[in-house]
Protein backbone atom coordinates (compact mmCIF):
# COMPACT_ATOMS: atom_id res chain seq x y z
CA UNK A 1 0.00 0.00 0.00
CA UNK A 2 0.72 3.09 -0.89
CA UNK A 3 0.59 7.07 0.02
CA UNK A 4 1.28 9.23 -3.31
CA UNK A 5 0.85 12.79 -1.90
CA UNK A 6 -1.30 15.34 -0.26
CA UNK A 7 -2.72 18.63 -0.69
CA UNK A 8 -3.79 21.23 2.02
CA UNK A 9 -6.34 23.91 0.96
CA UNK A 10 -7.77 26.18 2.46
CA UNK A 11 -11.49 28.00 2.47
CA UNK A 12 -10.23 30.19 -0.55
CA UNK A 13 -8.81 27.57 -2.74
CA UNK A 14 -4.95 28.63 -1.64
CA UNK A 15 -2.69 25.69 -1.78
CA UNK A 16 -1.47 25.68 2.20
CA UNK A 17 0.95 22.77 1.40
CA UNK A 18 1.89 20.06 -1.16
CA UNK A 19 4.33 16.92 -0.51
CA UNK A 20 5.08 13.61 -2.12
CA UNK A 21 6.37 10.72 -1.35
CA UNK A 22 5.90 8.15 -4.72
CA UNK A 23 4.03 9.64 -7.56
CA UNK A 24 5.24 8.36 -10.86
CA UNK A 25 3.93 10.10 -13.53
CA UNK A 26 3.67 13.98 -12.90
CA UNK A 27 0.87 15.96 -14.37
CA UNK A 28 2.99 17.47 -16.56
CA UNK A 29 1.77 21.47 -15.82
CA UNK A 30 3.03 23.84 -13.51
CA UNK A 31 2.62 23.18 -10.23
CA UNK A 32 0.45 26.38 -9.59
CA UNK A 33 -1.49 25.18 -12.28
CA UNK A 34 -1.70 21.49 -10.84
CA UNK A 35 -3.27 23.10 -8.02
CA UNK A 36 -5.96 25.04 -9.00
CA UNK A 37 -6.89 22.31 -11.29
CA UNK A 38 -7.69 19.76 -8.46
CA UNK A 39 -9.36 22.72 -5.93
CA UNK A 40 -11.68 23.74 -9.10
CA UNK A 41 -12.56 19.83 -9.58
CA UNK A 42 -12.92 19.30 -5.37
CA UNK A 43 -15.22 22.18 -5.60
CA UNK A 44 -17.04 21.01 -8.41
CA UNK A 45 -17.38 17.74 -7.03
CA UNK A 46 -18.62 19.05 -3.63
CA UNK A 47 -21.26 20.69 -5.50
CA UNK A 48 -22.82 18.17 -7.99
CA UNK A 49 -22.45 15.88 -4.77
CA UNK A 50 -24.92 17.82 -3.05
CA UNK A 51 -26.94 18.70 -5.79
CA UNK A 52 -27.36 14.90 -6.43
CA UNK A 53 -27.53 13.46 -3.42
CA UNK A 54 -31.34 12.00 -2.99
CA UNK A 55 -30.91 12.77 0.70
CA UNK A 56 -29.51 15.23 3.40
CA UNK A 57 -26.29 14.35 3.63
CA UNK A 58 -24.21 14.75 6.98
CA UNK A 59 -20.39 14.33 5.57
CA UNK A 60 -20.77 15.02 2.42
CA UNK A 61 -17.98 13.91 -0.39
CA UNK A 62 -15.76 11.44 1.16
CA UNK A 63 -13.53 9.99 -1.49
CA UNK A 64 -13.21 8.63 -5.02
CA UNK A 65 -11.37 6.16 -7.01
CA UNK A 66 -10.19 5.45 -10.18
CA UNK A 67 -8.59 1.84 -11.68
CA UNK A 68 -5.19 2.78 -9.88
CA UNK A 69 -5.69 5.29 -6.68
CA UNK A 70 -7.86 6.78 -4.45
CA UNK A 71 -8.56 10.47 -3.25
CA UNK A 72 -9.13 10.71 0.34
CA UNK A 73 -10.92 14.06 1.34
CA UNK A 74 -11.41 15.13 4.34
CA UNK A 75 -13.06 19.02 4.90
CA UNK A 76 -13.30 21.15 8.51
CA UNK A 77 -16.12 23.86 9.44
CA UNK A 78 -13.38 26.66 8.50
CA UNK A 79 -12.92 25.56 5.07
CA UNK A 80 -9.96 23.43 5.66
CA UNK A 81 -9.29 20.46 3.17
CA UNK A 82 -6.83 17.51 3.57
CA UNK A 83 -6.75 15.78 0.16
CA UNK A 84 -4.58 12.50 0.47
CA UNK A 85 -4.28 10.58 -2.41
CA UNK A 86 -3.28 6.47 -2.33
CA UNK A 87 -3.82 3.23 -4.06
CA UNK A 88 -6.64 1.26 -3.74
CA UNK A 89 -6.12 -1.16 -1.26
CA UNK A 90 -6.15 2.61 1.61
CA UNK A 91 -9.86 1.75 3.22
CA UNK A 92 -11.59 4.91 4.87
CA UNK A 93 -8.86 7.38 6.97
CA UNK A 94 -10.58 9.76 8.48
CA UNK A 95 -9.00 9.41 11.58
CA UNK A 96 -5.79 10.16 9.72
CA UNK A 97 -6.87 13.33 7.60
CA UNK A 98 -8.40 14.55 11.22
CA UNK A 99 -5.31 14.09 12.66
CA UNK A 100 -3.40 16.01 10.02
CA UNK A 101 -5.36 19.04 10.72
CA UNK A 102 -5.76 18.73 14.09
CA UNK A 103 -2.60 17.87 15.85
CA UNK A 104 -0.18 18.70 12.63
CA UNK A 105 -1.46 21.94 11.01
CA UNK A 106 -3.70 23.60 14.14
CA UNK A 107 -0.79 23.02 16.79
CA UNK A 108 2.37 24.05 14.70
CA UNK A 109 0.82 26.30 11.82
CA UNK A 110 -2.58 28.07 13.48
CA UNK A 111 -0.81 28.22 16.92
CA UNK A 112 2.04 29.22 15.39
CA UNK A 113 2.32 33.56 15.45
CA UNK A 114 5.26 33.83 12.52
CA UNK A 115 2.88 31.43 10.40
CA UNK A 116 0.53 33.38 8.58
CA UNK A 117 -2.71 32.17 7.67
CA UNK A 118 -4.06 31.74 4.28
CA UNK A 119 -0.62 31.16 2.66
CA UNK A 120 1.58 28.43 2.02
CA UNK A 121 3.23 27.34 5.07
CA UNK A 122 6.47 28.06 5.41
CA UNK A 123 7.72 26.45 8.50
CA UNK A 124 9.87 23.78 8.40
CA UNK A 125 8.58 22.04 11.83
CA UNK A 126 5.23 21.21 10.28
CA UNK A 127 6.74 19.94 7.54
CA UNK A 128 9.23 17.52 8.89
CA UNK A 129 7.00 16.40 11.45
CA UNK A 130 3.92 15.83 8.54
CA UNK A 131 6.59 13.97 6.91
CA UNK A 132 7.25 11.56 9.64
CA UNK A 133 3.91 11.25 10.32
CA UNK A 134 3.32 10.30 7.08
CA UNK A 135 5.61 8.27 6.46
CA UNK A 136 4.59 6.29 9.77
CA UNK A 137 1.41 5.06 8.59
CA UNK A 138 0.87 1.88 8.64
CA UNK A 139 -0.34 1.81 5.02
CA UNK A 140 2.58 3.79 4.07
CA UNK A 141 5.16 0.96 2.56
CA UNK A 142 5.30 0.32 -1.09
CA UNK A 143 5.85 -2.90 -1.83
CA UNK A 144 6.98 -2.50 -5.77
CA UNK A 145 9.27 0.37 -5.21
CA UNK B 1 -7.13 28.65 35.21
CA UNK B 2 -8.71 29.60 31.86
CA UNK B 3 -7.06 27.10 28.67
CA UNK B 4 -3.27 27.38 28.01
CA UNK B 5 -4.15 28.18 23.85
CA UNK B 6 -6.43 31.69 24.91
CA UNK B 7 -3.01 32.77 26.72
CA UNK B 8 -0.85 31.98 23.91
CA UNK B 9 -2.92 33.56 21.32
CA UNK B 10 -3.48 36.91 23.41
CA UNK B 11 0.86 37.04 24.06
CA UNK B 12 1.11 36.21 20.27
CA UNK B 13 -0.69 39.18 19.49
CA UNK B 14 0.61 41.66 22.23
CA UNK B 15 3.86 40.82 20.42
CA UNK B 16 2.71 41.71 16.92
CA UNK B 17 0.81 44.68 17.87
CA UNK B 18 4.30 45.97 20.41
CA UNK B 19 7.12 43.99 18.85
CA UNK B 20 7.11 44.58 15.31
CA UNK B 21 10.49 45.83 13.75
CA UNK B 22 10.71 48.85 11.88
CA UNK B 23 10.97 47.57 7.79
CA UNK B 24 13.41 50.12 7.54
CA UNK B 25 15.01 51.52 10.69
CA UNK B 26 16.22 54.95 9.67
CA UNK B 27 13.90 57.15 9.35
CA UNK B 28 11.48 57.78 12.56
CA UNK B 29 12.02 55.28 15.36
CA UNK B 30 12.99 57.78 17.44
CA UNK B 31 15.32 56.73 20.31
CA UNK B 32 15.53 53.20 19.84
CA UNK B 33 12.25 52.35 18.74
CA UNK B 34 12.32 48.80 18.99
CA UNK B 35 13.75 48.75 22.40
CA UNK B 36 11.15 50.96 23.24
CA UNK B 37 8.03 48.71 22.02
CA UNK B 38 9.73 46.06 23.86
CA UNK B 39 9.85 47.37 27.04
CA UNK B 40 6.32 48.25 26.84
CA UNK B 41 5.58 44.03 26.74
CA UNK B 42 8.18 43.71 29.46
CA UNK B 43 6.19 46.63 31.27
CA UNK B 44 2.90 44.51 30.82
CA UNK B 45 4.79 41.65 32.03
CA UNK B 46 6.07 43.14 34.98
CA UNK B 47 2.46 43.87 35.90
CA UNK B 48 1.59 40.80 35.34
CA UNK B 49 3.79 39.20 37.10
CA UNK B 50 3.41 41.43 40.79
CA UNK B 51 -0.12 40.12 40.44
CA UNK B 52 0.55 36.25 39.61
CA UNK B 53 3.39 36.57 42.35
CA UNK B 54 0.75 37.24 45.09
CA UNK B 55 -1.50 35.16 44.11
CA UNK B 56 0.57 31.96 43.54
CA UNK B 57 2.42 32.54 46.48
CA UNK B 58 2.24 29.57 48.61
CA UNK B 59 -0.45 29.31 52.02
CA UNK B 60 2.21 29.52 54.79
CA UNK B 61 -0.08 27.11 56.51
CA UNK B 62 1.40 24.04 54.33
CA UNK B 63 4.81 24.78 54.93
CA UNK B 64 6.69 24.43 58.02
CA UNK B 65 5.86 26.96 60.75
CA UNK B 66 8.98 28.67 62.05
CA UNK B 67 10.78 29.39 58.46
CA UNK B 68 8.86 31.85 56.59
CA UNK B 69 8.86 30.75 53.21
CA UNK B 70 10.51 32.38 50.32
CA UNK B 71 12.74 34.40 52.78
CA UNK B 72 15.98 33.41 51.24
CA UNK B 73 16.79 34.50 47.55
CA UNK B 74 17.21 30.76 46.29
CA UNK B 75 13.93 30.04 47.41
CA UNK B 76 12.56 32.46 45.80
CA UNK B 77 14.12 31.13 42.78
CA UNK B 78 12.69 27.64 43.29
CA UNK B 79 9.44 29.12 43.72
CA UNK B 80 9.95 31.24 40.51
CA UNK B 81 11.09 27.33 38.48
CA UNK B 82 8.33 25.38 40.04
CA UNK B 83 4.71 27.19 41.25
CA UNK B 84 5.26 30.74 38.92
CA UNK B 85 6.15 28.58 35.90
CA UNK B 86 3.60 25.92 36.04
CA UNK B 87 0.86 28.50 36.67
CA UNK B 88 1.85 30.32 33.51
CA UNK B 89 2.81 27.16 31.27
CA UNK B 90 1.76 24.38 32.61
CA UNK B 91 5.39 22.73 33.25
CA UNK B 92 8.22 23.04 35.08
CA UNK B 93 11.70 25.07 34.35
CA UNK B 94 14.12 22.60 33.54
CA UNK B 95 17.45 23.81 34.91
CA UNK B 96 18.50 26.37 37.45
CA UNK B 97 22.26 27.40 37.92
CA UNK B 98 23.78 30.10 39.96
CA UNK B 99 26.91 31.88 41.18
CA UNK B 100 25.78 32.35 44.70
CA UNK B 101 26.99 36.40 43.71
CA UNK B 102 22.86 36.66 42.79
CA UNK B 103 23.57 35.62 39.44
CA UNK B 104 20.94 33.03 38.23
CA UNK B 105 20.25 31.23 35.12
CA UNK B 106 17.30 29.71 34.13
CA UNK B 107 17.17 27.12 31.67
CA UNK B 108 13.88 25.83 29.72
CA UNK B 109 15.11 23.23 27.18
CA UNK B 110 11.25 23.10 25.63
CA UNK B 111 9.84 27.19 26.24
CA UNK B 112 6.30 26.93 25.40
CA UNK B 113 5.92 29.98 23.19
CA UNK B 114 8.17 28.23 21.29
CA UNK B 115 7.42 24.98 20.81
CA UNK B 116 5.35 25.18 17.76
CA UNK B 117 7.18 27.50 16.17
CA UNK B 118 10.11 25.51 15.24
CA UNK B 119 13.09 22.72 15.84
CA UNK B 120 16.54 24.20 14.87
CA UNK B 121 17.71 27.65 13.71
CA UNK B 122 14.16 28.63 11.83
CA UNK B 123 12.62 32.03 13.30
CA UNK B 124 15.53 32.57 15.29
CA UNK B 125 15.96 36.40 14.56
CA UNK B 126 12.00 36.76 15.49
CA UNK B 127 12.69 34.70 18.77
CA UNK B 128 13.72 37.60 21.19
CA UNK B 129 10.20 39.59 21.25
CA UNK B 130 8.32 36.26 22.03
CA UNK B 131 10.29 36.82 25.28
CA UNK B 132 9.96 40.24 26.52
CA UNK B 133 6.55 39.01 28.10
CA UNK B 134 8.26 36.83 30.34
CA UNK B 135 11.34 38.83 31.36
CA UNK B 136 8.84 41.26 32.96
CA UNK B 137 6.90 38.20 34.20
CA UNK B 138 9.71 37.24 36.24
CA UNK B 139 11.16 40.76 37.63
CA UNK B 140 7.90 41.44 38.19
CA UNK B 141 7.21 38.37 40.45
CA UNK B 142 11.09 39.29 42.19
CA UNK B 143 9.57 42.76 42.67
CA UNK B 144 6.94 41.40 44.76
CA UNK B 145 8.65 38.90 46.87
CA UNK B 146 10.83 42.04 47.88
CA UNK B 147 13.90 41.25 45.09
CA UNK B 148 14.72 43.52 42.74
CA UNK B 149 16.51 42.33 39.81
CA UNK B 150 17.84 42.70 36.25
CA UNK B 151 16.40 39.89 33.61
CA UNK B 152 17.26 39.03 30.20
CA UNK B 153 16.83 36.01 28.04
CA UNK B 154 19.04 34.55 24.92
CA UNK B 155 18.64 31.64 23.10
CA UNK B 156 20.33 29.12 20.45
CA UNK B 157 18.20 27.00 18.84
CA UNK B 158 14.32 27.06 19.28
CA UNK B 159 12.74 25.71 21.41
CA UNK B 160 15.12 26.11 23.99
CA UNK B 161 16.24 29.68 25.98
CA UNK B 162 17.64 30.93 28.67
CA UNK B 163 16.53 33.30 31.06
CA UNK B 164 19.49 35.26 33.06
CA UNK B 165 18.25 36.59 36.31
CA UNK B 166 20.59 39.51 38.01
CA UNK B 167 19.69 40.04 41.58
CA UNK B 168 20.21 44.00 42.54
CA UNK B 169 21.80 44.27 45.98
CA UNK B 170 20.75 47.69 47.51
Amino acid sequence: MTVHNLYLFDRNGVCLHYSEWHRKKQAGIPKEEEYKLMYGMLFSIRSFVSKMSPLDMKDGFLAFQTSRYKLHYYETPTGIKVVMNTDLGVGSIRDVLHHIYSALYVELVVKNPLCPLGQTVQSELFRSRLDSYIRSLPFFSTRAG
Amino acid sequence: MADAALFEFLHAEMVAELGTRDPDPDPDPGPGGQKRSLSILEGIGFRVGQALGESVCPCPARLPQETLALREELDVLKFLCKDLWVSVFQKQIDGLCTNHQGTYVLQDNNFPLFIRMALGPQYLEEAPKFLAFTCGLLQGTLHILGFESLVTSSMATLPACKFQVVIQKS
